[in-house]
C-alpha cells in the first residue's frame, strides 16, 4: 500500500509537472498568438530579386543541360491537346531523343488566352518569371494569337465566331506588334544567351472561304516578327500556317481553332529541327 | 482551495489509469508515419519534376491562374486562388521558400490541418466519459457520497482535462516533429513564415504581414490549437454530463464537429452558420492567411464564438452536476 502510494505520486509528478509546463506554453503561445494577429506590428521584408546564373551563350547540342521556359499563350499551355502534352512537353521528349543530353523543363507558365502586353507586364514586373528565364538556355513561347483576334471579335481567340472585320484586324495589328516588341526586349535583357524560339502564327479559319482572305494579314504578322527576331542572332521564328492550311482536319482539335496532338507534334519537330 | 489540488492528483491519476492517453499516442505513432509517407512521395515528385522551389511556386501560381481565367470556375473558388497566388507571389517576390522541406514544416502543416477533425477526436477520447464513465461505471455514488463540495468535484474534472488537452497538443508536436524528422531533417526552427495577411476584401492586404521564425509560429499555432481544442473538451464535458452513456456522447460531439466542417465547406451563402462553434475551431487558418469559409469570420469574432459556447457548456455543467439526482 505505502509502495503504491509513493509510485502514485511520483507519477502525478511527472505527468502533473509536465502537463503544467504544457499548459503555460499553450496559454503563453495563445495570448502571443492573439495579440499579433489582432494588433500586429508590422516589419516589412525587403523585395529581393532571386538570380539565377545566366547559361553559357553556345549551342544546344553542346550544354551540358538543356533547360527550356515556355511562355505565352494557350497554344503554349497546350490547349487542344488531348495527351496534354502540346508542343513543349513533345519538344522535351524529343531533344531528350535527339541528342542524348538531360533536358529540363524548367515552367511552362502560358496562360490560356494571354496577351502579349499582360506577357511583357509579368516579364517586366514578376520576380519568377524573370527568374526562371534567367534559368534557361531554350525559351520557347507563342503570343499575339489574342492581340490580333481580340482587335477582331474583342473576345477571346476561343470565342471568335468568324464575324471577322478586316479592317478591324488590319488596324490591330501596329499596337499587337507594339507589344510583341515590348515582349522581345524584356527577354532579350533578362537573357542574352539564351535560344529563343517564336512559334509563329497561323490561320486556323484557311478552310473557310470567306475567312480565307484573312490569311495573308497573318503573314503579315509573321514578317513583321521576323523583321523584329533577326535583329538578334539567337532568336528565330518557326512557320506554321503551312501546316493548316491543307490539313486541318488532320491536325485542329474540336474547337477548330487550337492544334490537336498531332498537330502540336507537328509543331514540336519544326522547334526541333530549327535548334542546333 | 486546499482540497482541490488532491482532487486534481486524483483525477489525473484516474484519467491516466483508463489508459486513454496512451490510445492518444498510440494513435499518432500509426498516423504521423503515415501522413510523412505521403508527404515524402509528393516531394520526391516536386524534387524530380523541379529544379527548385522557385520554380515549382512558380508552377503553383501559374496552375492557379489557369483556373482563374477558366469561366467554368465558380466565384468562390477564384476568390480563394487568387488569394493564394498573391500570398505565393509575396514569397516569391521576397525569395521566401513558402514550405522550406524540414519536419518543423511538415509538424506545422499537420498540425494546422488537424484542427477541425483530428485534435477533437483526440480531446474527445479523454473527455467524452469524464462524469458519464463514472455513471457507467457506478463510482459516481462513491465520487459523490464523500465529504466534498460537487463543483468541486467537477472543477477538479475540468482541470484535469486541462491538462490532458495540453500534454496532447504538446505531444502530437513532439512526436510529429521526431518522426518526421527521419525523412525529413529536423530543422527549419528559424525558416521564416509570414503571417497577417488580411484577406476579408477581395485583393490580400499586405500592409500588416510580418516574418516571424518558424519555432515562435508553432508556438502560437499550438496556443490557438489549445483554445479551440479546450472549446471542444469542456462541450464534451457537458455532453458528458448530460447524457447518461459514454458512446452517446462520443456520437453526439463527433456529429458536432463533423457538421461544422461539412458547413465550413458549403456553407458560404448561409451566414449564421458562422455562429456555430465548430465552424470557428480552426483557428490557424488566421495566421496562415487562408480565407475564413464564411464571410465576417475574423480571429476575434472566431475567439468569441468559441469563448461563449464553452462558457455556456461550464454553465450548464455546474449547473446540472451540482443539482442532478443520482438515481440507479
Amino acid at each position: 500500500m505505502e509502495n503504491k502510494r509513493t509510485s502514485s505520486d511520483t507519477l502525478w509528478r511527472v505527468v502533473g509537472l509536465a502537463a503544467l509546463l504544457s499548459t503555460a506554453l499553450l496559454v503563453a503561445g495563445f495570448g502571443y498568438a492573439v495579440k499579433d494577429l489582432v494588433w500586429p506590428s508590422p516589419e516589412h521584408t525587403p523585395i529581393q530579386s532571386p538570380q539565377a546564373e545566366l547559361p553559357a551563350k553556345k549551342p544546344l547540342s553542346e550544354s551540358s543541360e538543356i533547360r527550356i521556359t515556355a511562355i505565352g499563350d494557350s497554344l503554349t499551355k497546350g490547349f487542344g491537346d488531348d495527351e496534354g502534352q502540346g508542343y513543349v512537353k513533345q519538344v522535351v521528349a524529343m531533344l531528350r531523343d535527339k541528342w542524348g543530353i538531360p533536358v529540363r523543363l524548367n515552367n511552362n507558365l502560358a496562360v490560356n488566352g494571354l496577351r502579349a502586353d499582360e506577357l511583357a507586364e509579368s516579364l517586366r514586373t514578376n520576380k519568377g518569371y524573370q527568374y526562371t528565364i534567367q534559368q534557361a538556355n531554350l525559351v520557347l513561347f507563342t503570343i499575339g494569337g489574342n492581340d490580333l483576334f481580340q482587335s477582331v471579335t474583342g473576345e477571346k481567340a476561343s470565342e471568335a465566331t468568324g464575324q471577322f472585320d478586316l479592317e478591324k484586324l488590319k488596324a490591330g495589328m501596329p499596337e499587337g506588334l507594339q507589344r510583341f516588341e515590348a515582349v522581345i526586349e524584356q527577354i532579350h535583357a533578362l537573357n542574352p544567351n539564351a535560344h529563343v524560339v517564336y512559334v509563329g502564327l497561323f490561320n486556323p479559319f484557311y478552310e473557310m472561304e470567306d475567312l480565307r482572305v484573312g490569311s495573308p494579314y497573318i503573314q503579315q504578322w509573321n514578317q513583321q516578327v521576323y523583321d523584329i527576331l533577326h535583329r538578334y542572332d539567337n532568336m528565330t521564328i518557326v512557320p506554321t500556317y503551312d501546316l493548316f492550311e491543307n490539313a486541318s482536319d488532320l491536325y485542329l482539335s474540336s474547337d477548330h481553332f487550337h492544334p490537336n496532338h498531332l498537330g502540336y507534334e507537328q509543331i514540336a519537330t519544326r522547334v526541333v529541327q530549327s535548334l542546333r | 482551495m486546499d482540497r482541490l489540488l488532491p482532487l486534481v492528483q486524483n483525477e489525473t491519476l484516474k484519467i491516466w489509469r483508463k489508459k486513454r492517453f496512451y490510445v492518444v499516442v498510440l494513435v499518432l505513432i500509426i498516423l504521423i508515419p503515415i501522413f510523412t509517407y505521403a508527404q515524402m512521395r509528393i516531394s520526391q515528385t516536386n524534387a524530380q519534376n523541379f529544379k527548385d522551389w522557385r520554380n515549382q511556386v512558380m508552377n503553383q501560381i501559374n496552375d492557379y491562374q489557369s483556373t482563374l481565367a477558366s469561366d467554368s470556375v465558380p466565384e468562390e473558388w477564384k476568390r480563394y486562388r487568387r488569394i493564394a497566388v498573391q500570398q505565393l507571389q509575396y514569397y516569391l517576390d521576397r525569395d521566401v521558400n513558402p514550405s522550406t522541406p524540414d519536419a518543423i514544416t511538415f509538424t506545422r502543416g499537420f498540425m494546422s490541418g488537424s484542427v477541425t477533425l483530428f485534435y477533437p477526436l483526440l480531446v474527445l477520447a479523454i473527455a467524452s466519459d469524464l462524469v458519464s464513465g463514472e455513471r457507467t461505471t457506478g463510482t459516481i455514488k462513491m465520487l459523490l457520497t464523500r465529504p466534498v463540495r460537487r463543483w468541486k468535484i467537477l472543477l477538479s474534472k475540468i482541470l484535469a482535462m486541462m491538462l490532458y488537452v495540453s500534454l496532447i497538443v504538446v505531444t502530437s508536436f513532439v512526436l510529429c516533429y521526431l518522426i518526421s524528422g527521419v525523412f525529413f531533417g529536423y530543422e527549419g526552427w528559424d525558416a521564416p513564415v509570414f503571417t497577417g495577411f488580411d484577406v476579408s476584401g477581395a485583393q490580400v492586404d499586405s500592409t500588416n504581414v510580418h516574418a516571424i521564425p518558424q519555432w515562435q509560429y508553432m508556438i502560437m499555432q499550438g496556443g490557438l490549437i489549445w483554445f479551440s481544442s479546450m472549446t471542444v473538451a469542456l462541450l464534451a464535458l457537458m455532453v458528458s454530463v448530460l447524457l447518461r452513456g459514454t458512446a452517446a456522447s462520443i456520437v453526439t460531439m463527433m456529429a458536432a464537429v463533423i457538421t461544422g466542417t461539412i458547413l465550413g465547406n458549403m456553407a458560404s451563402s448561409w451566414e449564421s452558420a458562422k455562429y456555430f462553434f465548430s465552424v470557428n475551431l480552426d483557428l490557424t487558418m488566421y495566421m496562415n492567411g487562408s480565407p475564413p469559409p464564411i464571410a465576417g469570420m475574423s480571429l476575434p469574432f472566431s475567439l468569441t464564438v468559441l469563448a461563449i459556447w464553452a462558457a455556456i457548456s461550464i454553465v450548464v455543467s455546474f449547473l446540472v452536476f451540482t443539482k442532478q439526482d443520482i438515481l440507479n
